[in-house]
């Protein structure tokens, strides 16, 4: 059936990320009535969820909270959270997405976000906005910073007890919500789809992501966070203060066997600042860095790097082979090692394996913008204009386009937002 | 008639940035940690908005304590944080010839989830304010 | 505390029990309603609600009050809301304050106290309300006009995306042609696209369009004003004279761009062996190539083996490099060097095969889209990779071979640092990128500049575009280095700010500014050092009852709001619209009060 529920605005911006966020903001500031949709229950991406950001050290939601909040109270801007994009297509002089609405089984209008729900419910349940080094609960607002406050009931474990439902103060538990399907209309769109970390399992040298205290940066990222699970660093496995912390570089990018061949551009500055805030947390542990070189080329990051060398932060040039599991939680990494003295060994109590990035979206049997060979987006203008792909009036930018740190996602959003605003502008587009 | 509020003891004072300290605290509330009730948390634009008087001014009113909450260096007031410590510097000294408690006032920096520091800030600030007592000063 | 006739409504919320299980609300509420100035006090189960909201438009309808206090959850949540609702009633949204009654009180206090604390905040908050005046925001007529200063492709980008949103545009150049250094580059990294085909199909449009001014061989003279009022005067040479422009502007862009970093004399042989060149030498000896062999021919030799040096005038570090003669380290990467260097060796091995190629390097930053491919190409062309650490860099010296006139000589940290001669006929330094110097323009303007030397962004996250002065703006490599894509990028997003705040001609301005009262103000100028934005507060003379007095005066425009000057004033004669320390003054007597006699 065709859903008869349609949106109009100027721009769609698919994806609320702070790549979304920005291009939104930048467009509604100039006047342009602009949806952002989210497949998550909050918009903020994946730099909400980290905990402080190179070079500045900033608070990663300290500069992310204000972006979310002027996009939530934006007149020009609207939001559509826990909602999936099932089609997006040119039709007549602009593009048409047909977008699901996910239930939450809790009606937006009635919550008034007091989570009286989440502490009745008896249902816990891991927590992957904490590493899955924590528990929420089977109904819960996803983060404490999250926008829309509004909870999200996991169909999966609730047990159907009631007792939500029963303590609610504005009767706003609904167990029949069911999903909605509508369509939104605009001139123009913006992709900014973000991307995943390469997930551990598939990466058999590593573990497979089965080897205890052998994480990914991004759980790393939850356990440094002012907010995490543990409150401190500890390792997972026993919570035991780790002395000795390995950072594996390059784990699943610039590596053909795991089909990322490209450099996901980012993983040694956040190597470089988790070291540096494991540093301050843990003064007396070894920390060290295996990596094959150090790409530190954005503005102050190669003097991050040098700081991180003088706080006593070791960089080892060695590609690794191999981890394996060792004695009381630890784990062995394997490694050539570069003064001759050929293949070494060496026990962490925490081993980070600093994963790549993969596109967070596939557009196949979506919308017909073409894919490069690295699966991003591809830029058909890649110097006088990387916002622009093979599609009219569709732009991308942030990692959709490829891997790239905030700095350069923020700047990128800006370009997509003007290269639409001009789209707008001219005159075909003014009937 | 219902009955008035108790008189309260040894109340804080906390200066809270609207673009870091304040949404801070609301932080706090979101994770329902307690911490003591003496405080009393104002929304500010920028600290550097109080002149030297203002802090005595509040001891001679009897606030046993004040705690800044500050941006720190990511003030968004260009030169503002500077310009604040060099303010607090300067009541600092007039605090010392006064013989107030330097501990009375304390300037500090918490961002929008810095909890612990927050709660260890009021705690501190709490358990002194329960040792000296409000400030003797004359009004 | 200071008393006066305004009617102030405090609406108490129970959250559905989020407050109310905690705090007496309808305690509270009793409390409340006897508190002076005080005329309405209500509860409701959710004050967001329709009804909640309703309460308030009517009480201000039927004049019961003419301030507004709600007590309920972070202002975060509903400050807009309940704002929005006074301004449905027909008033003013800022006559209202927001008492934190939920996550500062009920969500972390239980019991008596929590419903003291309630009271005390209401009470704070009322007090404030009492001195809370109609604000409107401050609204500035904006010239729809851009200034964007220098002329390359991150000035060409930013005027063209400017002048096609309908914005008037002047483009200052100080050379006599525009492009910048796209001119003198060749292939460009990582897809190998001529650099000149790049520049004209921008330079094309920007020729032709009707909005943009071009001023080559212009050089800045003065600049005054503020957002959406600047002006400007330019000394342009044409036909051998000096001209005089005044330009009238909303806005200015920074893309003053960069220049490639001159090796120091002796910095890798630079300067003593005729030999060492750098990196933008062997671009324009690539573009005027014509030779036809298998051998690159340079200044009519054979090359048969040349060494890249990575790194030059990058990555210094204090201590081993040598500081120019200003004392100024380049710690900075310069980023563009990796591929544009791997770029050129590919070129050069895939056209001369018998040209060989030593590359030695610190680390490759191949990081981009399409460079990691340049580099495995580079080691599928048999370019010979070493790598040196930064304190035992290469050192170039004459060579007694016959054939080649130079060795260098390296400790291979990628062959177990194994100590090499390298013969070389040529020596190609990958000399970094450095901002040009517009330290004038900058001090004329009160931009920062950072210590590398680029311009200084406001934030690199939250307002990378922008100066900390509303309405200047910077992009591309005045900023920091970056490669063609990513300058385009940065000029698409300084325009797109500039095309936001001119977009309806005129700016609407937070009214939080600072307000002088000129009955109290003595002319002392305190206030004037004390305030952190130069020309937002100045002293100016007026006549009052037939004598000449000075009073400060608060450009609006340009006030951050944050109140440096309210605390120094010896007459209290200036304060914060809208966050008066007088208010403050009035909330700390609340709160010590107790509720008693407020």
């Amino acid at each position: 059936m065709v859903p008869t529920n349609i949106k109009n605005f100027d721009t769609l911006v698919v994806g609320g990320g702070i790549a979304g966020l920005q291009a939104a903001l930048d467009l509604g500031d100039q006047g342009y009535k602009v949806a952002i949709v989210e497949k998550d229950a909050s918009i903020g991406g994946k730099m909400i969820r980290l905990s402080k950001v190179f070079p500045t050290l900033d608070c990663a939601s300290c500069i992310t909270t204000p972006k979310m909040s002027a996009a939530s109270h934006h007149e020009n801007i609207t939001l559509f959270t826990y909602c999936d994009l099932t089609s997006l297509n040119h039709e007549g002089q602009g593009i048409k997405a047909l977008i699901t609405q996910k239930p939450r089984y809790v009606d937006p209008i009635k919550c008034i976000g007091c989570r009286q729900c989440e502490y009745i419910c008896p249902v816990h349940v891991s927590d992957a906005e904490q590493g899955d080094f924590s528990a929420r609960k089977a109904i819960s607002i996803p983060f404490s910073t999250a926008i829309p406050q509004l909870p999200i009931l996991d169909v999966e474990h609730c047990m159907l007890c009631g007792q939500c439902e029963k303590t609610c103060p504005t009767h706003a538990i609904d167990y029949f919500q069911k999903p909605e399907e509508f369509i939104i209309q605009a001139k123009t769109a913006v992709i900014t789809t973000g991307f995943d970390l390469l997930p551990v399992k598939n990466n058999f040298q590593y573990g497979n992501g089965h080897i205890p205290n052998v994480i990914d940066s991004m759980q790393m990222e939850r356990i440094l966070a002012p907010h995490g699970p543990y409150n401190r660093v500890l390792r997972p496995s026993d919570g035991m203060e780790p002395d000795s912390i390995a950072y594996v570089q390059c784990a699943g990018s610039r590596d053909k066997s795991m089909g990322v061949p490209y450099c996901s551009r980012v993983c040694c500055m956040y190597a470089i600042k988790q070291a540096m805030l494991l540093s301050g947390s843990l003064p007396l542990a070894d920390i060290i860095i295996y990596y094959m070189d150090i790409r530190a080329f954005g503005k102050g990051y190669e003097q991050f790097y040098q700081n991180a060398k003088a706080m006593g932060i070791e960089f080892v040039k060695a590609k690794v082979a191999r981890i394996d599991k060792g004695e009381n939680g630890s784990a062995i990494v394997r490694y050539e090692n570069q003064d001759g003295s050929g293949i070494a060994t060496a026990d962490h109590d925490l081993v980070v394996l600093s994963m790549g990035m993969i596109p967070g979206w596939d557009p196949r049997s979506i919308c017909p913008v073409s894919k490069d060979s690295d699966q991003f987006i591809t830029s058909i203008k890649p110097k006088i204009s990387p916002v622009l792909t093979n599609m009219a009036g569709l732009f991308v930018a942030g990692v959709a386009a490829g891997p790239k740190d905030i700095v350069d996602t923020i700047t990128e959003s800006g370009s997509a937002a003007m290269e639409a605003a001009k789209f707008m502008s001219n005159s075909h587009m003014e009937n | 008639m219902s009955p008035q509020a108790k008189r309260q003891e040894n109340k804080i004072l906390i200066l809270a940035t609207e673009t870091c300290a304040y949404p801070g605290a609301d932080s706090v509330g979101q994770a329902h940690s307690t911490y003591p009730a003496n405080t009393y948390i104002l929304r500010v634009r920028a600290p550097v908005l109080f002149p030297e008087s203002f802090y005595f001014d509040c001891f001679r009113k009897g606030i046993s304590g004040i705690i800044v909450m500050s941006c720190g260096e990511e003030c968004p007031y260009d030169g503002a944080y500077k310009a604040l410590a060099k303010r607090l510097d300067a009541v600092y000294k007039k605090m010392k010839a006064m013989e107030i408690d330097l501990k009375r006032l304390r300037l500090t920096a918490i961002c929008t989830v810095c909890n612990r520091a927050f709660l260890k800030e009021v705690n501190q600030m709490d358990q002194l304010v329960r040792e000296l007592g409000p400030p003797q000063l004359e009004a | 505390m200071s008393e006066n006739n305004k009617k102030v409504g405090v609406y108490i919320c129970y959250c559905g029990g989020n407050i109310s299980d905690h705090v007496d609300v309808e305690e509270v509420r009793n409390r409340v309603e006897k508190m002076p100035g005080v005329t309405v006090a209500r509860t409701n189960m959710f004050m967001c609600s329709d009804p909640g909201q309703e309460m308030i438009i009517e009480d201000l309808k039927s004049d019961k009050i003419d301030r507004v206090v709600v007590a309920s959850c972070a202002p975060s949540l509903h400050e807009a809301t309940f704002r929005g609702a006074i301004e449905r009633a027909g008033s003013n949204p800022f006559i209202y304050d927001h008492a934190n009654i939920r996550e500062q009180v009920s969500w972390v206090h239980h019991g008596e106290t929590a419903t003291d604390k309630a009271t005390l905040l209401i009470a704070a908050a009322s007090a404030k309300s009492k001195l809370l005046k109609p604000l409107e925001p401050i609204r500035v007529e904006a010239k729809k006009h851009t200034t964007v200063i220098g002329g390359g492709i991150a000035g060409i980008k930013t005027a063209l995306d400017i002048a096609q949103k309908g914005i008037e545009v002047a483009l200052i150049e100080k050379l006599p042609i525009l492009g910048g250094r796209l001119n003198s580059l060749d292939r460009l990294a990582p897809f190998g696209e001529k650099a000149s085909d790049i520049l004209k199909e921008l330079l094309d449009p920007v020729l032709n369009h009707n909005a943009i001014t071009i001023h080559t061989d212009s050089k800045i003279e003065t600049i005054k004003g503020y957002v959406g009022n600047f002006s400007l005067i330019v000394t342009k040479k044409e036909n051998n004279k000096d001209i005089k422009l005044n330009i009238e502007t909303g806005a200015i862009v920074m893309a003053t761009g960069s220049v490639s970093y001159t090796p120091l004399n002796g910095e890798f042989g630079f300067g003593q062996h005729e030999q060492v060149i750098t990196l933008q030498d062997l671009i324009t000896l690539l573009k005027e190539n014509k030779s036809s062999g298998s051998s690159l021919e340079v200044n009519g030799k054979r090359i048969k083996n040349m060494v890249m040096i990575h790194c030059v005038g990058s990555r210094q570090i204090p201590g081993i490099h040598q500081p120019k003669e200003n004392g100024q380290l380049n710690e900075y990467c310069s980023r563009t060097c990796c591929a544009a260097l791997l770029n050129a060796a590919n070129q050069i091995r895939e056209k001369f095969p018998e040209t060989g190629i030593y590359e030695m390097y610190r680390d490759i930053r191949t990081y981009g889209r399409g460079q990691e491919e340049l580099y495995e190409q580079a080691s599928k062309n048999k370019v010979v990779f070493m790598r040196y650490e930064a304190d035992a860099p290469p050192v170039v010296s004459e060579s007694n071979h016959s054939e080649y006139p130079l060795k260098v000589k390296i400790t291979d940290s990628l062959t177990f640092n194994e100590v090499m001669d390298v013969p070389a006929d040529l020596v190609v330094l990958a000399t970094g990128i450095e901002p040009d110097n517009v330290s004038d323009i900058a001090s004329m303007m009160k931009l920062p500049i950072g210590t590398d030397q680029f311009l200084l962004e406001v934030h690199p996250k939250l307002r990378p575009v922008e100066f900390s002065i509303t309405g200047i703006f910077l992009g591309g490599t005045c900023q920091a280095p970056m490669d063609t894509g990513e300058t385009c990028n940065a000029a698409g997003a300084a325009a797109v700010k500039a095309s936001a705040l001119l977009s309806k001609g005129y700016i609407e301005l937070d009214p939080f500014v600072a307000e002088v009262n000129t009955d109290k103000c003595q002319g002392h100028g305190a206030c004037i050092e004390a305030c952190l934005k130069e020309g937002a507060l100045t002293l100016t003379e007026v006549k009052i009852d037939g004598k000449i007095v000075k009073k400060a005066q608060v450009t609006a425009a340009m006030c951050l709001g944050c109140g440096a000057c309210a605390a120094v004033c010896p007459k209290k004669a200036i304060d914060i619209n809208g966050w008066a320390l007088k208010q403050y003054e009035d909330m700390v007597d609340a709160i010590v009060s107790d509720g008693f006699a407020v």
